[in-house]
């Protein structure tokens, strides 16, 4: 079977993107207020979101086996390097934690004691909301996917060179899966919580961990999309039909409609009760973030929704390349949104202890994404892009023995 | 008065044998009057050349129909008919809104369809549709031909082409 090789030019493209990354970083960091919240803010967002990538892929490739799907097996490879990420995404994690740790970043207010001593709300939540269940959260619970992972690809290989009709090694991977999908489904909801949700150190939702989960899903399947297209531009994978991308389309579809119904819960429940400790968490992203709330729902719901809505657009290549580019931009925006208020508010009250109204005044809120966020989020997908290639380079594109790849062959739904 | 038809058709053990005999019968040219199958065989539409279904059209429109209905029917009563103050909301709170329009947009959408289906299917309460054979419920793939016009070798001609296709009966009825 076919085996990817990795190109040159592409190694030049993703080494460009990071080294744009790099500067963007660099920059960042020296124009900075002095808590740095630019810089770390920026790296959680992007940290968080490729981390949930690998991870939400190496989910979705569990359910899948679980399911006894069998028209994903072509691409599974995709997927498998996808969560190979994960090791790298959480050392970003793991930095980040560190952070928290001693206390190089200040992006959290349940971290900053002198904050902590005056607020009764954030001690009432110190029992978890604390470094070290920041670092349990991220090396063990992070560290427990990352394993999973590694058995599973590494199964997965195996049964390329020793499968065969007993399916003995594609049983044991169905353990693994089915430890994967409970542990996987609880312990990424504690991750985000640990990561995201306690920016908002005052507010809580209990629908956050769904929803961000949701983010992810819709990036990582725009994002196997467009790889599959890419490769298949590149003349891999002949036998991956527009059958298959229709599938793909159907989740994005599917996927961006149960990002929004969870937006909207938690949004319209938390308008409806009018509770003061609840609103204050939109009410700081409506009067301060508004283009971005209203572009948020605009390109991750209404044109996904108008756009994939027809039969014939999941199935033609132009419309599923644009509406994944652009979801991919919406859900970046999403966490922006998730992050950096938060962030702001947090670094405004830090300032506003230590240095008064003078030091509050040089720091000017980002209401929307700039370059020095752009230039970070492609270093970011430099990053990604480099390592998925890269293992994606390691094994043959289509597992030979795989006890599904016969009916992912003649996959066909319309 | 109900016209009447007489049908010459074949019966098949199995599905694949009928869409192998469907697109013969297309490069031929002959004149399909219908197909028969007890289950939903896959990639028979393609082989009839039969285009797509319009029928989640019909859905979508539908669809649309149940939004504006539920969003209108409740911004009037909210609005102007019956206005009611409550939570300290304005009258037209449309995020309140938003989970009945999204009921009724899938009940119209649903009824809808069903409905259009039967209507275009001519199906109905107390509606009996004259069966060629009863196996074709069961485990027999049936195609048909009109014979109402034709002559007897152009006849012959169509049972010859059974013959070669596979069928494991050849009958006559009229309906």
């Amino acid at each position: 079977m076919q085996t990817f090789s990795f190109a040159s030019g592409e190694r030049k493209f993703f080494g460009i993107c990071m080294i744009i990354g790099a500067i963007s970083l660099l920059i960042t960091f020296l124009t900075d207020d002095p808590l740095n919240s630019r810089f770390w803010s920026n790296i959680l967002i992007n940290g968080t979101l490729f981390t949930g990538v690998a991870f939400i892929s190496l989910f979705l490739y569990a359910a899948k086996i679980i399911a006894y799907s069998g028209w994903h097996t072509q691409f599974k490879r995709i997927m498998e390097s996808y969560y190979q990420f994960l090791g790298v995404g959480l050392v970003i994690m793991f930095i980040l934690g560190l952070g928290t740790v001693f206390g190089f970043h200040s992006l959290y207010e349940w971290n900053n004691e002198e904050l902590v001593a005056k607020d009764p709300i954030i001690q009432g939540k110190s029992p978890f909301l604390n470094w070290k269940w920041y670092m349990i959260a991220t090396v063990i619970l992070g560290g427990s996917w990352l394993f999973i992972g590694r058995q599973l690809r590494t199964l997965s290989l195996r049964e390329d060179k020793e499968g065969d009709s007993t399916f003995r090694i594609h049983k044991r991977m169905k353990i693994w899966a089915a430890i994967m999908l409970p542990l996987g489904g609880f312990t990424s909801a504690a991750a985000i919580w640990m990561w995201l949700m306690s920016l908002d150190a005052h507010w809580y939702s209990t629908l956050y961990g769904w929803y961000t989960l949701a983010s992810w899903l819709v990036i990582a399947v725009a994002m196997l999309i467009l790889t599959i297209i890419y490769l298949k531009s590149r003349g891999y994978y002949p036998h991956v039909t527009r059958e298959h991308l229709h599938d793909l389309g159907k989740y994005l579809f599917a996927f961006s409609i149960f990002w929004t119904y969870l937006w909207f819960s938690q949004y319209m429940l938390i308008w409806y009760a009018n509770v003061g400790e609840e609103t204050v968490y939109f009410q700081n992203r409506l009067e301060n973030y508004p283009v971005l709330f209203y572009a948020n729902l605009v390109i991750n719901f209404i044109l996904p929704f108008f756009v994939l809505l027809r039969n014939d657009t999941k199935r033609k290549k132009g419309t599923l390349v644009f509406v994944s580019i652009f979801l991919i931009i919406g859900h970046y925006i999403d966490f922006f949104l998730l992050v950096k208020p938060g962030v702001h508010y947090t670094t405004n009250k830090i300032l506003a202890m230590s240095g008064g109204a003078e030091a509050t005044a040089e720091l000017t809120r980002l209401t929307i994404p700039g370059f020095l966020e752009l230039g970070t989020f492609i270093g970011f997908f430099g990053l990604f892009g480099y390592f998925v290639f890269r293992s994606l380079s390691k094994a043959p594109l289509v597992p030979a023995k795989d006890p599904y790849l016969e009916e992912s062959l003649h996959h066909h739904v319309a | 008065m109900a016209k009447f038809k007489n049908v010459l058709f074949g019966l098949y053990d199995d599905d694949e044998i009928l869409v192998d005999a469907v697109k013969e019968a297309r490069n031929q040219k002959l004149d399909i009057m219908d197909v028969f199958t007890p289950f939903p065989v896959h990639g028979l539409d393609p082989a009839l050349g039969l285009s797509e279904s319009r029928l989640h059209i019909a859905g979508f429109v539908f669809g649309l129909i149940g939004a504006i209905t539920a969003m209108g029917f409740m911004s009037w009563i909210s609005v102007s008919d019956w206005p009611i103050i409550y939570g300290g909301k304005p009258y037209w709170a449309v995020l309140s809104f938003i989970p009945i329009t999204f009921e009724l947009t899938v009940l119209f959408s649903a009824v809808g369809m069903v409905i259009v289906f039967l209507t275009i299917c001519g199906l109905g309460p107390g509606v009996t549709e004259k069966v060629l054979d009863l196996r074709i419920t069961d485990d027999k793939f049936c195609l048909a031909f009109d014979v109402s016009k034709m002559e007897e070798e152009e006849q012959s001609e169509l049972k010859k082409f059974f013959e070669q296709t596979g069928a494991s009966e050849i009958n006559t009825k009229t309906i």
